[in-house]
C-alpha cells in the first residue's frame, strides 16, 4: 500500500478514481428522488458509470501493486484519499447544486483521462480508453441540463447562478497536486495551467450559451485540501457510511 | 476433439441477460482459443465489455463458462473481459439486429467501409412504424448501452443502442 500511495504516477490514478468513488456514491442517494423518470435512470446510470469506472482504476493499481482493488477502495486511511473539495462538497439534495457540481467535475475529469490515455503503459491506455466514451456522454449530457435549467424562465435561472456562486470558488481545486507529487518535478501537472485554461475556456463557452456566468481561480501550488488528504466533515460522513457494511462484515458480496 | 466452430455455436445459446439476442450476436466474443491434448481441451474465451459498468458482466462470464464447461471433452474453461479493444455496435451481427428491430430497439447503422465522413446523419427512423420523425428523450436509456427516443409520429418510445466514440 506506502508504495502505491508514495508513487507520484499512482497518486494522479487514485486521485481521479477517489473522485469517482465519492460522486459515484453520493450521486446513487439520488436514485428515486431524479427530477423526472428519465433523469432518475439517467442520473443512477451516470452514478454506476462513475463506479465502475473507479473499480477499473483501482483493479490497473491494485495489479500493479499486488493489492485487492476492493481494499484501496475502501480500507485505506481517511487522509489517504485523494478527492478533491469540489468532489467532497455537498449538494444538500438541491438539484441544482447536483448538476453544477457534477458538470464541473465531468469536464475536469474529461481532460484529465484524455491524458491519462496518453500514458505509455498499454493496460492504463486502454482502460481510459474505455472510460472517455462514456466520460464524454457524461460532459454532453450534464452541458444540456446546465443550459436547459438556466433557460427554464426566472426562479429556474436564479437557482443555478446562486449554485454556480457557491461551487465555482472551490472548483479549481481539482487541480490541486495530488498526494505525495507535491514535492515531485512533476511530469503531469507541469501542464496544470494548460489544463485549467482548457478546462475553463470549456466552461466558459457552456456558461455565455446558457446566460450564467462563474469565474474560475488556479489555486496556488502550495494550497492544501482533499487531493492532499486534508478533508470536509462531509467527506468523513461519506466515507464512514461507503465504509460501513465493510466494517460490520469483513468480506461481504452478494 | 472440440473446435473453434463448435464453440462459436455453443455460445449461440447463450443469451444477454437483457437483451434478446446471444452474446455471440451482440459481438462480445473478441477471441476462442483452444489447447488440446489427446484426451481433454482447455478452452479460453476473451470477451468486450459493451459498457465498463455493465451489471451484467459476472452473470455473461459465467454462463459463458458453465455453457463450455459442460462438453466432456473439455477440461477447463477460463473466460476474461478486455477493454481493448472496445466494443462497439458495429460488431452487432446482421441477425442480431433484425432481432432487435423486431422487439423495439433500433440500431445504429454501419459507417462504410470508405471512411469518408458522412456528409448528412438521418434522423433515427421508429423501429415500430420506420417514420423519421422520432427525437432523443435520454441518452441514458434502461441498460448502459441504450438509450431512449420517441416517435412522433406513432407516439410510442422506443430504445436505440447508444453508438459511443
Amino acid at each position: 500500500m506506502q508504495d502505491m500511495l508514495t508513487n507520484p504516477t499512482a497518486s494522479l490514478i487514485l486521485a481521479h478514481a477517489d473522485d469517482k468513488l465519492m460522486l459515484g456514491h453520493v450521486q446513487s442517494d439520488w436514485t428515486g428522488l431524479g427530477p423526472i423518470l428519465e433523469e432518475d435512470i439517467a442520473s443512477s446510470a451516470m452514478a454506476q458509470d462513475d463506479l465502475s469506472h473507479a473499480l477499473t482504476l483501482y483493479e490497473y493499481l491494485g495489479n500493479t501493486y499486488g493489492l485487492d482493488p476492493d481494499v484501496i477502495a475502501f480500507e485505506r486511511d481517511p487522509a489517504d484519499y485523494m478527492c478533491c473539495d469540489l468532489t467532497t462538497q455537498s449538494d444538500e439534495f438541491d438539484w441544482a447544486n447536483s448538476v453544477v457540481k457534477r458538470w464541473l467535475m465531468a469536464a475536469f475529469t474529461q481532460i484529465a483521462i484524455e491524458r491519462l490515455s496518453r500514458h505509455d503503459d498499454a493496460d492504463l491506455v486502454a482502460r481510459c480508453g474505455r472510460i472517455l466514451p462514456e466520460q464524454n456522454l457524461q460532459v454532453t449530457h450534464l452541458e444540456r441540463w446546465i443550459k436547459r435549467l438556466a433557460q427554464a424562465g426566472p426562479e429556474s435561472q436564479a437557482r443555478m447562478q446562486a449554485a454556480l456562486d457557491r461551487i465555482a470558488p472551490l472548483a479549481g481545486m481539482v487541480l490541486e497536486i495530488p498526494g505525495r507529487l507535491v514535492n515531485d518535478d512533476d511530469g503531469y501537472y507541469c501542464g496544470r495551467e494548460e489544463i485549467f485554461k482548457q478546462w475553463t475556456d470549456q466552461l466558459q463557452i457552456t456558461l455565455q450559451d446558457a446566460g450564467l456566468a462563474a469565474t474560475f481561480t488556479l489555486p496556488d501550488r502550495n494550497v492544501e485540501g482533499g487531493r492532499r488528504g486534508k478533508h470536509a466533515d462531509h467527506f468523513h460522513e461519506q466515507l464512514t457510511e461507503m465504509t460501513e457494511v465493510r466494517r460490520i462484515e469483513p468480506g461481504a458480496a452478494w | 476433439m472440440v473446435a473453434q466452430e463448435d464453440i462459436q455455436t455453443l455460445l449461440l445459446e447463450v443469451p444477454d441477460p437483457e437483451l434478446p439476442i446471444s452474446i455471440v450476436d451482440l459481438g462480445l466474443i473478441q477471441a476462442i482459443r483452444i489447447e488440446s491434448s489427446e484426451t481433454q481441451c482447455h478452452v479460453h474465451v476473451s470477451l468486450l465489455p459493451t459498457f465498463v459498468g455493465c451489471p451484467a458482466l459476472d452473470m455473461i462470464a459465467r454462463d459463458v463458462h458453465d455453457k463450455i464447461a459442460q462438453l466432456p471433452e473439455v477440461a477447463d474453461c477460463q473466460v476474461e473481459w478486455l477493454f481493448d479493444p472496445p466494443w462497439s455496435v458495429d460488431r452487432i451481427s446482421e441477425a442480431g439486429r433484425a432481432q432487435l428491430e423486431k422487439h423495439g430497439v433500433s440500431v445504429p447503422g454501419c459507417q462504410g467501409g470508405d471512411g469518408a465522413v458522412p456528409l448528412m446523419t438521418s434522423a433515427i427512423p421508429c423501429p415500430y412504424c420506420g417514420s423519421p420523425q422520432t427525437r432523443l428523450d435520454s441518452p441514458y436509456g434502461p441498460t448502459r448501452c441504450r438509450s431512449i427516443y420517441f416517435c412522433e409520429a406513432c407516439r410510442n418510445q422506443f430504445e436505440h443502442m447508444k453508438k459511443v466514440d
